[in-house]
Order: structure tokens, then sequence, then C-alpha cells
């Protein structure tokens, strides 16, 4: 038999195939690859299906897609419950508590898991028009992901989250002081434990992955990024342009551009629609950063 | 040769269509089921244009797709003024008192929607990217629809409007406090809805049921009974609970994928 490795999942797949089975990427198209080496994750076929465990998730629609389960007893999912579309009432459904309630509840997180027990049906979605992006994960391999973006996982895929260590603070008053938080307070953690797993994510717009190279570098902007390799390490950067003639006739504004700065090694994702930085306050404090005056 | 029937409206059309002259959806493309038995309402191919009565109605664009209809000079459709996105100037517009007037206005629906009448063109959309349901209605069709998501009805179909009964589903339900309800007499008509994201329609079996997210309810035969049960699930800092309405058949339910989670912490 033909070895073929998904060049979306990375994981041996079966060439005969239309679509890979375990993360529903088209297998009969090219890549279709930028100038600068970003390749387009192609939307996932409608009613692609993917296999995990003994169960598998149906893809339907292409706006806004819908992953619909069909759950075998001995398998389970979790997701968070804003994004349950619909089930039937044989499938068992329970709380799933996580650690650290308050702080997800300032962090504007979801504080409780829902988890879907088989036999039965159950669909998922989220409320942005994107796509669905399926990552098979393989037994310790572990992945980052941008705080909203998970859909949901199988159950043998640990869920962990962190502080993302990038947030910036505005306001020369101590009175006006605001925190800022450009890519979310916390991001997710994901890592597969003693067996094969699949996470689901929900991109708004159009996703493109890249490989970075040992200690490549690129600016992002923050908002964009969907998921990384943990190998890959982040930071704030900021960029002053150059002035010419023009000054706010504020001294508290300033006009800079707010980025996240990766390194490599590893593979990263962002998605085409995100939320830019919008305020123009002067920045009195930030995590680490590198800096840029034009 | 063999006339074509549409899997989506059940018309008649002629051999070698390739999209229903009824409703539109495409002839030529197998239905999309998945293994649950949902059904994808058919994604309707740019310029498409299809009939009621003696109009036509076009539809142009996919993102946020625009119904534009040529109206005969005998024929009428009724809508919710701020779909309206263009019309010839010579189409006269009138207003049509659904009643209810302050109660509807509390409900935020509006108690008066807007006439067009033919001859002359004039074209609508909503303002989110999602698909447009064509529903032609048969005589003596009921169907209750999600408020705000009717785009436009042809004037042989009756419009009223049913209160959400029961305290548990207007606080839970998810679907505000009143749904729309079309109804056919002796004639067809035509219905447009927008639905947005994606638009899937199962039909349930005779006490058959589908527990389904509230926001993502966008329309169902009459005859479906919908109520909000809580689900044996606690969520947000306060525990409260989380509730679904539940479908039980017979007849058609239709869901749209993208909502604002009726719920939300």
């Amino acid at each position: 038999m033909n070895t073929y490795i998904c060049r979306y999942c990375r994981q041996p797949s079966d060439p005969s195939a239309p679509t890979c089975p375990l993360c529903g990427a088209p297998v009969d198209i090219r890549s279709s690859v930028s100038d600068s080496g970003w390749v387009e994750q192609p939307p996932i076929r409608d009613m692609a299906r993917l296999q995990f465990g003994q169960s598998h998730v149906q893809i339907a629609g292409s706006t806004v897609p819908t992953a619909e389960f069909t759950l075998a007893p001995e398998d389970w999912i979790y997701f968070s419950h804003h994004t349950l579309l619909w089930t039937e009432p044989q499938t068992r459904l329970t709380n799933m508590p996580l650690k650290g309630a308050w702080n997800r509840k300032m962090a504007g997180l979801p504080l409780v898991m829902v988890e879907g027990r088989g036999p039965g049906h159950l669909a998922l979605s989220d409320n942005h028009a994107g796509e669905v992006v399926a990552l098979p994960m393989q037994h310790s391999q572990e992945i980052w992901v941008r705080e909203h973006r998970f859909l949901c996982a199988t159950g043998n895929i640990k869920y962990d989250w962190h502080p993302t260590n990038v947030w910036y603070e505005t306001g020369q008053d101590s009175d006006d002081r605001e925190m800022h938080y450009p890519m979310g307070q916390f991001g997710d953690t994901f890592g597969a434990h003693g067996a094969p797993g699949l996470l689901l994510l929900h991109a708004p717009g159009n996703v493109f992955i890249r490989d970075l190279q040992p200690g490549q570098t690129m600016l992002i902007q923050p908002s964009s990024l969907l998921y990384r390799d943990v190998s890959v390490r982040m930071a704030l950067h900021l960029e002053y342009p150059r002035s010419t003639g023009f000054s706010f006739w504020r001294s508290s504004w300033s006009y800079r551009s707010i980025f996240v700065r990766l390194w490599g090694p590893g593979r990263v994702a962002v998605q085409s629609v995100y939320e830019p930085p919008e305020d123009t306050e002067v920045i009195v404090n930030h995590s680490y950063a590198t800096t840029h005056h034009w | 040769m063999e006339l074509i029937q549409c899997q989506w409206c059940q018309a008649q059309n002629q051999p070698g269509s390739t999209s229903c002259q009824t409703c539109g959806a495409p002839l030529d493309q197998k239905n999309k089921v998945s293994d649950s038995g949902w059904r994808e309402a058919p994604r309707l191919r740019d310029m498409t244009e299809f009939r009621f009565s003696g109009s036509t109605c076009q539809v142009e664009g996919e993102l946020v797709p625009v119904a534009e209809l040529n109206l005969h000079p005998q024929d009428g459709v009724y809508f919710e003024h701020h779909v309206l996105l263009w019309k010839d100037e010579q189409v006269p517009l009138s207003s049509l008192n659904t009643g209810g007037g302050l109660k509807r206005s509390i409900g935020g629906m509006p108690h008066i929607v807007t006439v067009a009448n033919g001859p002359g063109r004039i074209a609508f959309s909503r303002n989110a990217p999602g698909e447009m349901v064509v529903l032609p209605l048969h005589p003596g069709m009921e169907l209750d629809v999600r408020e705000h998501a009717f785009l436009v009805a042809s004037h042989s179909v009756q419009y009223s409007f049913i209160r959400i009964k029961g305290l548990v589903n207007l606080l839970h339900g998810g679907s505000g406090m009143y749904m729309d309800r079309f109804i056919t007499a002796g004639y067809p008509g035509m219905l447009l809805l927008h639905g947005n994201g994606d638009v899937l329609e199962r039909t349930l079996r005779p006490g058959e049921k589908i527990l389904v997210e509230p926001g993502g309810f966008l329309y169902k035969d009459s005859a479906v009974q919908m109520q909000a049960v809580q689900m044996p699930l606690k969520t947000g800092l306060l525990r409260h609970g989380m509730y679904l309405a539940e479908m039980t058949g017979p007849g058609r339910v239709g869901i749209q994928s993208m909502y604002v989670h009726h719920h939300a912490d």
C-alpha cells in the first residue's frame, strides 16, 4: 500500500480517498501556495467524513460549516455549550468543570465544558463565516490555540490554558490606566495522551499555514493567529512609523502598530478575519517586546 | 421525455432544466443529506431565476444574496421595510397593519409590514452572510418562522403571528416573543427567508423529537410542536440551567448554522 502523508495534517493518510479521512482536506487538489510561502488550508468539502476512534464527524455546509458527530458508545467529545446546534435526546450530555472559574470569567472564557457521549448524534457550529479546521493529533503531540477558536476535542485530548504574556497598558494617570490583551489574556493548549485524537477549530475567514525554520521570525496581527506548534515562541512587537510633519494634538496619543513576533521552528496558522487593536493611547507599560522606530 | 421533479419543492420541470422554475434549486446536483438526516437547503446559483404567479425572482450573489423581483402588474409582495435594498421609482409602496401594535413593538417586531405592487422591479436582502431559502407554499400550508428571518412573501400568502406561550418558553426559548406564521388558503404562494450561515432541514416523523439550540431555529411546519426544555447541565458562574428547544414531529424543521447563542455567558 502506498504511503501518503497528508500535506495539511501531516499524518499518514489514504491516497485513494477523495478527502483525507483524518482532517478532511481534499486529496485531489494542488497545493495553493503564496509567493511568500503561506499555504492556503483548503476548506473541508461539504459532507466530508473524518474518522476518530469508532466514531466520525461529518462537516456540512460551506459558509458557517457545522460539525455533525456520530458517536459510538465508547467515544466522547467535549465542547463549549455555546457551540451546540442540536442534539438527539439519547445523546448523553454532562458537565465538565474547569479550574480557575473566576479568572476564566474575567477573561470572557467559558466556565464549563460539556461532554457529549455516544451512542448518538449531535452537531456543533460557531457563529462566524469561515472554516472548520481539523487537527488530528498523535500521542504526546501538543498545540497552542488562540482563545475562542476551539470547537471541540475528542476525550483523550487534554485541555489546559495559560496566560499569553502578550499585553500592554495605556493611560498616563492611574485613574485611566487600561490593560490590553491583543491576542486574548489566555491561550488554550491541547495535548493528545495515550492514543491519537482529533481537535476541531473554527476560524473566521480563510486559513493559511506556514512552517517557520529554526530562528526564523515573522510579524503578524495578534488576533489573526489561529494556532501554533508549542515550539514556536511569541512576544509583543511595537513599531513606530517615522513622523513626517504630522503629530497628534494630544500628547497622550501615539501612532504605532502592534504586532506579535513569532520565532520558529514550527507550524503556525493565521485566519484572515481579525480584530485590530484600535486605540491610539500612549503605551506606558508592556510585556516583553521587541520595538522598532522608523 | 420525462419531467424532472425538484427534490426541494417537488415541482415538475421541463426536461433539460438545470434549476427549478418554482424555487430555483439546482436540478443537476445531488441532495446533500448528512448521516443523521439533515438536508442542506439548496444553494441557489448566482443569477438563478424562478417564477411565482406572473412575476419572476432572480437571486444574485452568494455571500449575502439579493432577491430581485420583477413584479407583474397584478402581483404584490410584502416585507419588513428595512430589508428593501432598492426599487424602481414607479413601484408603489403601501403599509399593512399586522395588528397587535404596542405588544408587537414591545416584542421588537414591526406592527406594520410594507406592501409593494407591480409592475416594476424591487430587490431585498438582509445584512448577514447566509443563504436565501425559497419555500413555495402549496394551498393549505402553515409555516412558522423565527422573527426577523422573513425576507419577502407574495400577496397570496396570509401573514399572521403567534405569541410564544409559556413563561419558560418565553424566558429560555431564545426565539423572542413572537413567531411569524404564514398560511396559504386557496392559492399557492411564495415565501423567501434569509438564513444566517448554512440552512439545514429535517423532516420529523410523528412523535420524533430533536433538541435544537433555540438561536438556530429558523422555521417549522406549524404541526411541529416546539417546547423549551431544561438540559441536565449548568453553565456560567451562577450555574444557571441550559435550555434547548425540543421539536416534536410530524413535520419539517429548518435550522441556521450561524446564530447568537441565546444564553451566552
